[in-house]
């Protein structure tokens, strides 16, 4: 960008830059994408990331940087970009979020930055995820990230339990602090749900593989096959292998399943087993990678959170015809707006007010059908919320193969082989809500596993607070 | 009539972009080109190296698409590669570098007589050590002894091009074909150039460094003395100036952060998986020694592990039938049953598997009991029994084994048995050996002959512990069963291995493996066991 162009850009008023339209992603067009994994939005061009970062009014007090769990300072990097300064504008983001080529994708920025953006209160808000997705991958492809500076070893070591973007966090906040960093992972490969979960049109499995070598270069160390609790206990970590602090950052782990008749059927699957069958173990590639999925013809997914979404567009490109069940109707659907947008875009098939009571099998056991009842919302209840209502009307319809995608508790790992380790009844670690310190002495825990299933953007601001209390305590 | 070769040599001294390009499409489509032909090609392709690009915009891709072309020519033409090489400039170098490379070990020897010849001449010489970081064979390890002196060369220009070329080769290569006197002279070599008075000379060697650091090609003390170097180049050394050239400060500046400062050994943690031993047992089922010392210093009898053999595999669980801590083995019996544990049996003494997570599930209940233990193996669960039944007789209770198999041959881990179990049944089905019938008749005799039969331990296939809970579900004894059913993680996150225990759901892997058998739900279990017959049936046909 010539400085007699990026001049002229800073030059609009407010009110010219108000007037300005938001620049959608172009997205692969659901035939196409239906067909294979590729990622769904394709990106801004250069010209779209400049025209967005026209319409950020730079405000004086910015809402947007309070709406972001890990405070990035978002007028500062849109600016950047506006002037043409993609690698600065990276650097920026960095300075608060270490991996934002994944946040930049799977963030809830309508329930965020985005949600509190002022332009937002007249117009569409800044898009503002799609401009650090757009920085992050300007930094990744034009190989611009610099590493970091590590301080001459403080001689102390942390243990990371579980390698998700809580665990990746805080490894990187106190490597940069200089301390010695080692991450106990379960599977064979890091990433936590990122990995195996989150589907690679979402989120390509490069990105979290360049993010791991990142930290690997700076000097944190990889274990894998290492399930904390079993292989090692905490003891065995804080005592013998000579750690003086961990982080336990083993998520929530724990499918959560419907307690109807026939939910043990074959073909029953939860939605950490479906996609981690797909993603982590590629079942899609079988039987070149031998993985089997028992894909059928006909996938009924339960649930409408983004993991539902998550499965009903991943069955879908498996090739299935796809239905999504839900008790409550769209408008209650906890997926992000835009995830629940491009699913619609995907041709499934959607049943709202609609309640699974059982699972019908044939005499294999192979579920042949699902019985649901119809139901109806109540008005609004005290809270505001309207539930749903058995109406007594019911009906089936076929089905091969069904996903339960009802949510996640907490890993029990940790808490059921440390006793130490004090969880609330709903399976929750307990923490310290200003350090994440558990009840044990010396551990500390964040994400997932102390919030049951949350966002990657908490996990990364829990982490960084254990980061900071971890190195307040490490000092002594 | 002019020859077409003849053609093709003549469009390609064109000044015209496009008339080569046409003679590239004619060369790419010859065949049967004789040796004289090639030759007298590559000596016109060779040419397109040396135009100009000013107002060219093609020149780059048709040099590239030339440099396939003469690679396509194979080896004959290396003696007149090597000849051009060592008078080209310095942009045709890099071309006739790369194709002279695609030989391999061929163009090994013939670099090596051109050096010697030319050893006079330095400018030859640059050439010739441009064209060696091209290799990726362990084979150019041969020339490294002349391009380690040619590192010390006063020219500048040639000791900066083979410290240059010595970094190409310490990434190009795998770095345990080093050995530890090569390492020390790439070090020494290059680490005595960080004070030449060239700064061109100095930016190679910072470089060629930080290479020999990423590839883990230094020791603790080179990389002390290399960290307080470029600490000195970047102006953190109080008593040095900084390097005032920046080429060698960005270098610097690029790999002190890589250098870790008290290395944290994470070797420990690393576990080979390396297959010790290996003995067959019967016909598709082999007894494995493996080496996993962190595994096995953890294991409880009633565990098992998963194996995940190639990259490409499922994970596969396997009971554990024996363990030694002090040498850090464990033992597991595997038996041909799909594609994956075919294939796990067709690996040998010293290949290692992929991944092996462990130890997982429960340890088996075990405490003293007043009457006879009577532990029950088929199949593979023959070995998995004996952890057990050798923790129930250290606690003092009198044990008795049960082994079933078919016949005689399929009989495993008998004597394996015998050491730690008062007395062992034997039965098959056709009577070749021990009882004729089935584990269950010598269960019912055992009740029979005992005084009081306290507990026991079925592990095999599902209809073999099936049939023992229906023995003693009605005489009410306490009957263990270890259920085996399909499993993705094996640590409770996916719930694929969900078994009814008494109408509740519970997960194998997290909340078993044992549970009592007179609550488990064997039809559901034997049920979801055939989940995926199609997809096994489709795997081990591409076999
Ligand atoms: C399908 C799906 C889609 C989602 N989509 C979004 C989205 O779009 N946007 C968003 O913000 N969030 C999304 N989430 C939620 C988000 O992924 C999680 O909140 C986040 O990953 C939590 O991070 P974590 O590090 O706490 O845990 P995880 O990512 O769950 O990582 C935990 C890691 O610990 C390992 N582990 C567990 N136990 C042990 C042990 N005992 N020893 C060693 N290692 C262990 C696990 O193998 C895993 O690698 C999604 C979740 C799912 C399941
Ligand atoms: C806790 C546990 C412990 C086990 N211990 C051992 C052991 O010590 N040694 C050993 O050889 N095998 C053991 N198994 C069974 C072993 O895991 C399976 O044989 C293996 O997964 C088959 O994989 P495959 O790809 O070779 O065959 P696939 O193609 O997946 O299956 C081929 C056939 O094998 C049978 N099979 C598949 N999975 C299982 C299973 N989980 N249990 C029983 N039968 C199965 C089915 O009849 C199937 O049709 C154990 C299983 C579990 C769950
Ligand atoms: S709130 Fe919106 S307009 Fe204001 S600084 Fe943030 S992104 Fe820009
Ligand atoms: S194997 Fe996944 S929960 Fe048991």
């Amino acid at each position: 960008m010539s400085e007699k162009s990026a001049k002229k850009y800073t030059e609009l008023s407010n009110k010219e830059r108000m007037a300005l339209s938001f620049q959608e992603m172009s997205l692969i067009a659901p035939e196409e994408r239906i067909q294979n994994f590729e990622e769904v939005p394709i990106g801004y061009s250069l010209e779209e990331a400049i025209a967005e970062a026209k319409r950020c009014i730079q405000c004086k007090k910015p809402d947007c940087v309070d709406g972001c769990p890990v405070g990035i300072n978002i007028p500062a990097f849109i600016k950047l970009i506006e002037n043409g300064e993609m690698a600065e504008a990276a650097k920026k983001i960095r300075e608060k979020n270490f991996l934002p080529a994944a946040c930049g994708r799977v963030c809830h920025q309508d329930k965020q930055c985005q949600a509190v953006c002022v332009v937002g209160k007249k117009k569409e808000p800044v898009g503002i995820g799609n401009l650090e997705r757009y920085a992050a991958d300007y930094e990744r492809q034009h190989n611009t990230l610099e590493l970091p500076e590590i301080p001459p070893s403080t001689g102390k070591r942390i243990a990371i339990v579980g390698a998700g973007p809580a665990g990746l966090t805080c490894a990187y906040e106190l490597r940069i602090r200089g301390h010695e960093v080692v991450v106990f992972e379960a599977f064979h490969r890091a990433g936590g749900v990122l990995v195996y979960g989150i589907p690679r049109f979402r989120l390509p499995m490069e990105i979290i593989d360049e993010d791991i070598e990142f930290l690997e270069k700076i000097g944190v160390k990889f274990v894998y096959n290492m399930i904390i609790g079993k292989i090692l206990s905490l003891d065995d970590l804080l005592e013998q292998e000579g750690f003086d602090a961990v982080f336990v950052a083993s998520g929530a782990g724990l499918p959560k399943m419907l307690d109807i008749p026939g939910v043990n059927a074959n073909g029953v699957y939860s939605a950490n087993e479906y996609l981690t069958r797909v993603y982590l173990m590629q079942a899609d590639k079988f039987p070149e990678y031998s993985t089997p999925l028992y894909q059928g013809k006909k996938v009924a997914v339960i649930g409408a959170g983004n993991t539902a979404m998550d499965v009903l567009r991943t069955a879908k490109r498996l090739g299935a015809d796809t239905t999504c069940y839900y008790r409550r109707s769209r408008e209650e659907a906890p997926a992000r707006t835009e995830e629940l947008e491009h699913a619609e875009q995907e041709f499934l098939n959607w049943r709202w007010l609609a309640n699974p009571v059982e699972f019908i099998v044939d005499e294999n056991n192979f579920v042949t059908q699902i019985k649901c009842e119809k139901m109806e919302l109540s008005d609004p209840d005290t809270s505001g919320r309207r539930k749903p209502l058995p109406t007594g009307e019911f009906f089936t319809e076929d089905v091969d193969t069904v996903v339960l995608s009802l949510g996640c508790d907490v890993n029990p790992m940790i808490p059921a082989t440390d006793k130490g380790v004090k969880i609330n009844k709903w399976g929750i670690i307990i923490v310290d809500e200003e350090t994440c310190q558990t009840t044990k002495r010396g551990v500390f825990a964040g994400g997932d596993a102390i919030t049951g299933g949350a966002t990657v953007i908490l996990a990364m601001g829990q982490a960084k607070t254990a980061a900071k209390a971890i190195d307040q305590y490490v000092r002594g | 009539m002019p020859k077409i070769i003849d053609i093709i040599i003549n469009r390609l001294k064109s000044e015209d972009e496009e008339s080569i390009s046409l003679a590239l499409d004619k060369i790419e489509q010859l065949t049967d080109v004789t040796d004289a032909d090639k030759i007298a090609l590559a000596s016109s392709l060779t040419q397109l190296f040396y135009r100009d690009h000013v107002g060219m915009s093609e020149m780059i891709s048709l040099a590239n698409r030339a440099e396939k072309q003469i690679t396509r020519f194979g080896s004959v033409l290396i003696p007149f590669l090597i000849d051009e090489l060592v008078n080209s400039d310095a942009e045709s170098c890099a071309h006739l570098g790369r194709v002279i490379a695609v030989n391999g070990a061929n163009a090994i020897t013939p670099l090596l007589d051109a050096w010697n010849k030319k050893r006079a001449d330095q400018y030859a010489l640059i050439n010739l050590t441009q064209a060696l970081a091209y290799f990726r064979i362990p084979e150019v390890l041969q020339t490294l002894p002349e391009m380690l002196i040619a590192a010390g060369s006063d020219n500048f220009q040639l000791s900066s091009n083979a410290i240059n070329a010595i970094g190409k080769l310490v990434v190009r290569i795998d770095p345990n074909l080093f050995d530890e006197a090569l390492r020390q002279q790439m070090f020494d070599a290059s680490f005595s150039h960080l004070s030449d008075s060239h700064s061109l000379v100095r930016m190679q060697a910072a470089r060629t460094l930080g290479k020999l650091m990423e590839k883990g090609l230094l020791t603790n003390a080179q990389q002390e003395k290399l960290r307080a170097a470029y600490s000195a180049i970047l102006g953190k050394d109080e008593n040095n100036d900084w390097d005032d050239a920046y080429i060698v400060r960005h270098e610097a500046k690029r790999y002190l952060p890589l250098l870790k400062t008290t290395p944290t050994s994470v070797a420990h943690y690393q576990q080979s998986f390396r297959i010790i031993s290996k003995r067959e047992l019967c016909a598709k089922t082999f007894h494995y020694i493996i080496e996993a010392p962190l595994i096995a210093r953890k294991l409880q009898a009633g565990q098992f592990i998963i194996i995940r053999p190639h990259e490409f595999s499922e994970r596969i669980p396997l009971s554990i039938c024996g363990w030694d801590s002090e040498k850090g083995e464990i033992e597991v019996v595997i038996m041909s049953a799909g594609k994956t544990t075919v294939q796990m049996n067709e690996m040998n003494e010293g290949d290692c598997f992929k991944d092996i997570v462990g130890p997982l599930g429960e340890r088996s209940h075990v405490r003293r009991y007043r009457g006879t233990c009577v532990v029950i193996g088929g199949g593979f669960g023959t070995g998995a029994i004996i952890p057990t039944a050798r923790d129930l007789k250290a606690l003092g209770s009198r044990v008795i084994g049960v082994v079933g198999a078919r016949s005689k041959e399929l009989l495993i881990m008998v004597d394996e048995l015998e050491a730690v179990c008062d007395e062992v049944i034997v039965t098959t089905n056709d009577g070749s050996a021990g009882i004729q019938g089935f584990v269950t008749n010598a269960l019912e005799q055992i009740i029979k002959d005992e005084q009081r039969v306290s507990h026991v331990l079925a592990i095999g296939p599902v209809p073999m512990m099936q049939a023992v809970c229906e023995l003693t579900r009605p005489i009410g004894i306490e009957t263990m069963v270890s259920l085996n059913a399909l499993m993705v993680d094996g640590t409770g996150m996916c719930g694929a291995c969900r078994v009814s225990i008494d109408g509740e759901t519970k997960f194998a892997c997290f909340h078993g493996p044992d549970f009592d058998g007179h609550k488990v739900d064997f039809d559901q279990l034997t049920k979801r066991q055939k989940m995926f017959v199609a997809e096994e049936k489709q795997a081990l046909e591409t076999l």
